[in-house]
């Protein structure tokens, strides 16, 4: 419906008749009427709606927050991360070599996979970089998701290095802990990068008033520890874990030293499928526990103990 | 309870580990066992919180709780149990940690959403000491009139990744009521016509025995010398005597529209708020004119507070408007027919509503004056909430604005007093528009 200013005019609503107490800025509206109809841009309220995503994960992938300018325990994990993001692409060069990549499937060029395989790597860094300066999620994901990329081969049931300076490739055990470093490392680098996104919202939000902190150091200190402790222990435990190929043999050697000759000569117990049977069972044991409640007894024995 | 970051983590070690089977390469599986060590560890051990990494909001939490939990409690105190609306309510939560161990909370203290925090935080993460407690102490905002409670806790314990958590709900809730703020009033110009003989009586507009000097006229037989006006015997050369404005109580009725549409318009400025606030500065005005006060709000039913004097009948009044919420239609005829019985011809009657979507008021309020009522509409214009708020074009806002001046003419012709209440105007204003000052 539009409306003309001549006919907009409502005045002749108040001929003959005495308006006392009708409002004069109403009034002085009643003769300005628009000629246009349309809805003012401002009027119509914002609706957030959920993507797709958001829906199935419970909320935004990337936090909408804006941080402020970052205080220091968010500029040291940035530090952190920029270290790591510098190991983490060495050795993902290191620990990918081109053969065997989708692009040396594809083109059959080692020169271009190794090209690609650079770029790959040297993209991740880049936007891992830029994500944890800007503390964007999104450049860290993208970082995270081609960290992965780079690391997905065919055929590559034994571990090969593309560049080993250090005669890594002799020893199994020390090409083992290369890779479970190199796997530590990348993990760090998905936690720190978050910790970066989180500490900043935390840092915030104090800021802010939304959060008050009591005793801040205490708990930074505890995440700077466990950022210490966990990846030792995952370390070490993974490696465990992946020496089941060894271990195993060791254990079935007590009662049969023929078999565990054949079981350390076996191939499919040195290559990946040993790797899988050996993980299998220890997650086999973990799982248990879990269904045990080891989880809630632990807790329990803590607070007896302290008692 | 996994948090959205250790599903996603356990997806992708899943996804890893099965790729790394099909594709035959050790780095995959190896990463996707460094992960689930990463998460094993964390499951086992993670006994302390830091900030919530997983951007769920304690308002999502489910209430799942582990023996960490156990021997945290809560307990609350408030500063107020009833304030007026703009008043402060200082709030404070002890939160005591009766186990051995220190353990690292996130807690958070639920507030409704209408309150802002003046001072301090609801929200707070804090290394509680082993037998240790702690005082919380933080000042709420109350900008809206209603019946509010605080509570629950939400506690929450994880572990310094935040991969999984435990969660509590302590179930600690203290309830208050925020009455709607009131307005000085120096004269509201409404009188009554019928006395109501009482002792600490209030003039009204009739002339008889009482303090006040209502007007001049002539002398009768019979009237007492004491109230010859000798100035005015001089001036005129008869004699006049002084008529005094006769003092007595009233009744008054304030009805406030509390249907669904009275709320049309932003929370804090809609005519129900207006309307509460109104009945609530005239009702104390009316009281302490020492005139009977009875109000009736509708929405969904009709809800009555008999007619009283006195301080305690003012919060009676406020308990009830503080309580009204915008629901249903029921027709303002229905309710006229339901009190006209019961009030005394003649009381002043103030109607507070923004007289839409009901297609009775004429009809009712042609009832009331029929029967001699004195009534008062203040009607808060629901359209210039609206407009203000840019919820409405301006086309519409003409539309609607004729038609309400419309349907305000007519009520006018009835011998209604009404007032088409802007949302800046102050009520004694609007007050002495409505009476024709």
């Amino acid at each position: 419906m539009t409306m003309n200013t001549p006919s907009g005019d409502t005045k002749h609503l108040y001929d003959g008749k005495t308006v006392r107490s009708s409002a004069p800025s109403r009034k002085k509206l009643a003769g300005q009427a628009g000629g246009s109809s349309e809805i003012p841009k401002d009027a119509i309220p914002k609706v957030e709606m959920p993507s797709f995503i958001e829906s199935l994960l419970g909320g935004p992938l990337v936090p909408k927050m804006k941080f402020l300018a970052p205080d220091r325990m968010v500029q040291n994990l940035q530090l952190g991360v920029y270290g790591v993001l510098v190991a983490l692409s060495l050795m993902t060069y290191m620990v990918s070599p081109p053969e065997g990549t989708i692009w040396y499937m594809v083109t059959g060029s080692l020169a271009i996979s190794l090209i690609m395989q650079l770029l790959i790597i040297g993209l991740a860094a880049g936007t891992g970089f830029w994500g944890t300066f800007q503390r964007d999620g999104r450049y860290t994901l993208i970082s995270n998701l081609l960290f992965i990329l780079a690391i997905l081969r065919f055929a590559a049931s034994k571990v090969s290095l593309s560049s080993d300076p250090f005669g890594l490739q002799d020893s199994p055990l020390l090409l083992n802990i290369l890779v479970v470093v190199y796997a530590v490392l990348l993990v760090m680098y998905f936690e720190l990068t978050n910790g970066v996104i989180r500490y900043s919202m935390l840092d915030t939000s104090i800021r802010t008033n939304e959060v008050y902190v009591m005793n801040p150091k205490k708990i930074v200190g505890k995440y700077h520890r466990s950022l210490l402790i966990n990846p030792i222990f995952a370390g070490v435990l993974a490696i465990i874990v992946l020496s089941a190929n060894t271990i195993l043999p060791l254990i079935v050697g007590i009662f049969s030293t023929d078999t565990a000759l054949r079981m350390e000569e076996s191939v499919e117990l040195i290559s990946v499928y040993g790797v899988a049977l050996g993980t299998f069972f220890v997650f086999c044991i973990v799982g248990g526990l879990f269904a045990l409640n080891l989880p809630n007894h632990l807790q329990r024995f803590r607070e007896k103990r302290a008692e | 309870m996994w948090s959205r970051k250790s599903a996603m983590l356990g997806s992708l070690a899943v996804a890893m580990y099965l790729l790394g089977l099909t594709l035959r390469n050790e780095q995959l599986v190896t990463i996707a066992v460094v992960i689930f060590v990463f998460l094993t560890w964390a499951a086992l051990f993670g006994g302390h919180a830091d900030v919530a990494s997983s951007g769920r909001r304690s308002e999502e939490w489910s209430g799942e709780e582990g023996l960490a939990l156990n021997s945290v409690s809560a307990m609350r105190k408030l500063s107020n149990a009833r304030l007026f609306e703009d008043g402060e309510l200082n709030v404070t939560l002890r939160m005591q940690n009766e186990s051995p161990l220190a353990k690292i909370l996130e807690v958070k203290d639920r507030v409704p959403e209408v309150m802002r925090i003046k001072e301090g935080s609801n929200y707070i993460l804090m290394e509680l000491g082993p037998r240790r407690e702690t005082f919380i102490e933080y000042t709420l905002e109350c900008p809206l009139r209603g019946f509010y409670s605080i509570g629950p806790v939400a506690v929450r314990i994880q572990d310094p990744f935040g991969l999984f958590h435990k969660e509590k709900e302590m179930h600690v809730y203290d309830d208050f009521l925020v009455f709607p703020k009131m307005e000085d009033l120096k004269d509201t110009f409404v009188k009554s016509r019928v006395p109501k003989i009482f002792t600490g009586a209030v003039n009204i507009r009739q002339p008889g025995p009482g303090s006040e000097f209502y007007s001049l006229r002539e002398y009768f037989d019979g009237d007492s010398f004491r109230a010859i006006n000798w100035a005015a015997y001089a001036r005129s050369g008869k004699l006049m005597v002084n008529e005094r404005e006769r003092d007595a109580v009233s009744d008054v009725i304030i009805i406030v529209d509390s249907r669904a549409v009275a709320e049309t318009g932003p929370v804090s400025r809609n005519a129900l708020v207006y309307s509460t606030r109104a009945a609530a500065s005239l009702a104390k005005y009316f009281l302490g004119r020492r005139d009977s006060v009875g109000v009736i709000v509708y929405g969904d039913e009709v809800v009555s507070v008999d007619r009283d004097t006195g301080k305690k009948q003012l919060y009676v009044i406020l308990t009830k408007l503080a309580g009204a919420v915008a629901r249903g239609n029921i027709p303002l005829q229905v309710v006229v027919n339901r009190i006209l019985p019961h009030i005394n011809k003649g009381s002043p009657i103030i109607f507070l509503s923004n007289l839409e979507d009901d297609p009775t008021i004429v009809n009712a309020l042609r009832d009331f004056r029929a029967r001699n009522f004195d009534v008062t509409v203040l009607s808060p214009s629901s359209l210039e909430f609206e407009f203000d708020a840019k919820r409405i074009d301006r086309t519409g806002y003409e539309v609607m604005k004729t038609e309400r001046d419309v349907l305000i003419g007519e009520l006018r012709t009835l011998g209604v007093n009404i007032m088409d209440w802007e949302p800046d105007m102050l009520l004694s204003t609007a007050l002495a528009g409505a009476r024709g000052f």
